[in-house]
């Protein structure tokens, strides 16, 4: 899935005449790094996204030796897509989805447009726990814990919200302007890929998994991948557990 | 904040002001407001303000009771409050004469007026800036004293140019707030009817940028010469040594530079704000024309706990970069030099000024001394200049040991070194001494 998958993209000659002068640009070594870090490179990043918009011919192919896609989103934003196992991959956590999605819902709103796409984190929290539900927002977030205290659980969904907020913001999906606000961009348009057309959800699901952009499943890897880290597991024994 | 901001806040938390107004007393006001602007009244008496009052009240809250109880209750309210002030000055004698406030015609200005900023408005009130700043430049020229410079520069400075600047100042804020709405607007526009509403924001969006650019070209081209001017002013009051006219200069010139500057930011912000708007109208709006995909995205988040999928983002790790090798090099152990803590004490001469001040005290009283600021003064020499002050109180405590003082209730304050002053005793005559 390239740029010529990517339908209505605008089709532009590259600026550059070998691989080499893409390479040699001063843009290369931060742009190269930024993706393969997972960042999705959108216009809002300036020259970076330019120098993409440049290079895509020369880089898509440079990028295939990896065995990966360098996409191209016609909202007006870059990613890596790695298909094989020579570029690390991983699947974004519960929390990483659950905001990401509801975050993609409140781009699409036109409240949001009238504060030129900034939210804050508050009004997230909000929106978050009217479309699933306190309890299932906490059940899903915290999948290994039994008895939930509501305070406590109140506060570690927070605190999952607050990662995942920081590692979309790494991903380039937002970008945090302070403690309160956040800047939705236009990547956030890739959680809502799945019902993006009128085809079927499974349907369209099952496309995505063909094209390596999605996996199934409880992702639980990543979340215990995640809890590992130790951001989280220090108030174990209050949730009484 | 600077000391004279904090000390006015100060003065106004003291002063416990406080502003309370219903809306009946605001559509009183401004009730009062328009009949005072269309029959160019200057006051009301106190009947046409009751009469007001019913007025307001009919539409306001028609089926009131009472009105005229209310009205007194509402003019004593908003005096309280510096509203309204009584102007004839004739107590008790007969009905009041009142006239509202600069506070309240700000505050129905506030509500009423319609001040943003046009292009009309900018290019009259750059123009009739630019004729005055002109004319002060000339009295500039001709000023030779100090009254001419105060009289034909300052003054029209501070008030003219002053009130001009303010001027399109306020309609700047008119405009922001203007923009705001606009962006409600759009706001609305499409929650109601969101791929018909495109064609309505796109509109909205183009005459607020053309608005927006067209004031940023006028500010440019007329703050540069607003600026030009102002700084020959300032140049003749510098020759002139004319501080106060400098200063009032300079207030201006960093008014008007706060004026360019505000063209430039909207400008910018309001950019910002267009590119992301189109972004939206294009790639959501026209490519959604039914709004569906709002409504399966919400459907898809509710559903997710129940089918679970995840994004996959590529996840390469850090570049190691690798220590450089090096052979296995023993450390010492962590010590500290070992030295001698036990420093012999510091000799130094002993003190002895208590036996000597009661020595300098007799000599002093025995030459004549008559007070305590006498002994003082011929005592205090004899030692270094920094015990003087510690000093000062051995010889009052030894003088009130040796003989018995007399002080009267309010006692006087007496210099006995140019930085040192004390509270006078007076002693006995000859043969009180103990």
């Amino acid at each position: 899935m390239g740029s010529a998958e990517s339908g209505g993209c605008a089709v532009t000659a590259s600026g550059f005449q070998s691989l080499e002068e893409v390479i040699a640009d001063q843009h290369f070594p931060e742009v190269d790094l930024a993706l393969r870090r997972g960042r999705h490179v959108g216009r809002d990043d300036g020259t970076a996204y330019d120098y993409l918009v440049d290079a895509l011919d020369r880089l898509e192919p440079f990028y295939r030796r990896f065995g990966c896609e360098l996409v191209q989103r016609a909202d007006g934003y870059f990613y890596l897509l790695p298909s094989g196992d020579r570029l690390g991959r991983r699947q974004l956590s519960a929390g990483e989805m659950l905001v990401g999605q509801t975050l993609a819902l409140m781009y699409l709103d036109p409240a949001t447009l009238q504060h030129g796409g900034m939210v804050r984190r508050e009004v997230l929290l909000h929106r978050l726990s009217g479309l699933l539900g306190t309890e299932t927002l906490v059940r899903t977030l915290n999948p290994r814990q039994r008895k939930f205290d509501e305070r406590v659980a109140a506060e570690r969904v927070r605190s999952k919200v607050a990662e995942a907020l920081r590692r979309l913001a790494d991903l380039g999906f937002i970008d945090v302007v302070d403690e309160e606000m956040l800047r939705l961009r236009p990547a956030l348009m890739r959680f809502a890929e799945p019902v993006r057309d009128l085809s079927e959800p499974q349907a369209a699901l099952e496309r995505l998994v063909k094209s390596g952009e999605i996996v199934l499943g409880d992702g639980d890897e990543e979340d215990a991948r995640q809890d590992a880290n130790g951001t989280e597991d220090e108030d174990e024994e209050e949730m009484g557990v | 904040m600077p000391s004279d901001s904090s000390r006015l806040i100060a003065a106004l938390a003291r002063d416990r002001i406080n502003l309370d107004l219903k809306t009946l007393d605001l559509c009183f006001l401004a009730g009062l407001y328009l009949r005072a602007d269309r029959a160019a009244l200057a006051s009301f008496e106190e009947d046409v303000l009751i009469d007001m009052f019913e007025q307001i009240c009919d539409v306001v809250d028609p089926g009131a009771e009472r009105p005229r109880k209310r009205a007194t209750h509402a003019i004593q309210r908003l005096r309280d409050q510096r509203m309204l002030a009584r102007v004839d000055g004739a107590g008790i004698v007969r009905s009041g004469e009142y006239t509202l406030t600069r506070l309240a015609a700000a505050v129905v200005e506030y509500f009423l007026a319609d001040e943003a900023l046009t292009r009309e408005s900018l290019t009259l009130l750059t123009g009739t800036l630019r004729a005055q700043l002109a004319e002060i430049l000339a009295a500039a020229r001709r000023a030779d004293t100090e009254d001419s410079w105060r009289e034909r520069v300052v003054a029209p400075l501070r008030v003219t140019v002053g009130d001009l600047v303010g001027g399109i100042e306020r309609r700047q804020r008119g405009l922001d707030s203007q923009q705001e709405e606009v962006q409600a607007e759009i706001a609305n526009l499409l929650q109601a009817d969101w791929f018909g509403a495109v064609a309505r924001c796109q509109s909205l969006l183009d005459t607020t940028t053309d608005t927006l650019r067209e004031l940023n070209e006028v500010l440019l081209r007329d703050t540069h010469h607003f600026v030009a001017l102002l700084q020959e002013i300032q140049a003749l009051a510098s020759d002139a040594e004319q501080a106060e006219s400098d200063e009032a200069v300079q207030r201006v010139i960093e008014h008007v530079d706060r004026i360019a500057a505000w063209g430039g930011a909207r400008q910018r912000a309001w950019s910002d704000y267009y590119q992301y708007v189109h972004r939206y109208l294009r790639d959501v709006v026209r490519l959604d024309p039914d709004r569906a995909l709002s409504q399966r995205l919400r459907d898809q988040v509710a559903s997710w706990p129940s089918a679970r999928f995840h994004l996959l983002v590529a996840a390469a790790p850090s570049i190691r970069l690798l220590r450089p090798l090096e052979s296995r090099v023993e450390r010492p152990p962590v010590a500290r030099p070992r030295t001698d803590r036990e420093a012999p004490p510091d000799l130094v001469d002993p003190e002895n000024a208590g036996l000597a001040i009661e020595n300098l005290v007799a000599q002093a009283l025995a030459a004549g001394a008559e007070s305590l600021a006498e002994v003082t003064e011929r005592v205090l020499p004899k030692f270094p200049p920094h015990q003087h002050y510690v000093m000062t109180g051995r010889v009052a405590d030894v003088l009130a040991r040796v003989t018995r003082m007399r002080s009267t209730y309010e006692r006087s304050w007496r210099p006995v070194e140019p930085n040192l002053e004390l509270e006078d005793w007076d002693l006995p005559r000859a043969g009180d001494a103990r």
